[in-house]
């Protein structure tokens, strides 16, 4: 991996198979809390004052952040697909190591198609949650 | 106990551009395309629209309300981002099982929005713990 970070990203560069990130972080109640209210889901909700449940698709948005982050994803970005695999539930406050690699880059009708496959671990290193963003890049970053 | 036909309970949600800030927040992506008017209106759909992860949130909150731990212990999704949806769209998550096999559950789901467009389509699958 090379830091990508604070480079302008020449996405035609990037191989299929590169780490683009590895991060660490706290999932942390505030988070957490943050995250349900904003996306509204009554199944995380245990009480008025009581720590969510921790939505599955929530590790999967907060574990793309670092890959997000280092790409330098331009903006007006799209996303076109996402698959997930949930391998267990996760609780407020778990360590998770988050790693993404490129798994496509390609252009297709003069856009570029880059997909990065997540994998995300407990401290335990056990995996909780595998998955593949595809993003399409506006024309200019083509 | 499922059986292929089965719809799932629908999961019906506002999309403001309070909750898209929210995300963005939330989630830490703050793409200009969701949240920045001026940048928008110079960009594809000529307006603001929601994170696909967002609006993709509902059917995950769809199935853990159908199949509880069993979804958050072995869901697995494959979405297909279709159409955007914009502040002042309410959107709704609907899914259908397809086919029982064993202890797998696939449900075809997806997220409409209020014109009748499909923002996302999809499959879905889940192991139950204990066979239908």
């Amino acid at each position: 991996m090379y830091n990508l970070k604070d480079m302008a990203v020449d996405y035609s560069t990037l191989a299929v198979g590169q780490e683009v990130s590895n991060r660490s972080f706290t999932l942390d109640a505030d988070t957490v809390r943050k995250y349900v209210d904003a996306v509204g889901d009554a199944t995380a909700r245990t009480g008025k004052t009581a720590i969510p449940k921790v939505p599955p698709m929530a590790v999967a948005a907060l574990g793309l952040r670092g890959a997000l982050d280092e790409l330098g994803i331009p903006s007006g970005a799209l996303h076109a697909g996402q698959d997930a695999a949930f391998a267990g539930p996760v609780e407020v406050g778990a360590r998770l190591t988050c790693r993404a690699t490129v798994s496509r880059n390609s252009v297709r009708r003069r856009s570029r198609f880059v997909g990065i496959a997540l994998s995300v671990e407990d401290e335990t290193g056990r995996e909780v949650m595998t998955g593949t963003t595809t993003l399409i890049m506006p024309d200019e970053a083509a | 106990m499922w059986e292929a036909g089965a719809r799932l309970a629908r999961v019906v949600k506002p999309i403001t551009q309070r909750r898209i800030a929210d995300y963005a927040e939330a989630s830490g992506d703050f793409n200009p395309i969701h949240l920045d008017d001026e940048f928008a209106a110079g960009a594809q759909f000529g307006r603001t629209i929601a994170h696909g992860m967002l609006v993709a949130a509902s059917i995950s909150e769809m199935m853990s309300a159908s199949f509880g731990l069993d979804w958050r212990s072995s869901g697995r999704l494959k979405l297909r981002f279709k159409a955007p949806v914009f502040p002042g769209d309410t959107v709704t998550a609907f899914g259908e099982v397809k086919e029982v096999a064993g202890a797998d559950v696939v449900c075809a789901v997806g997220v409409r929005r209020q014109t009748g467009e499909d923002a996302i389509t999809g499959e879905a699958r889940v192991t139950l713990r204990r066979e239908p």
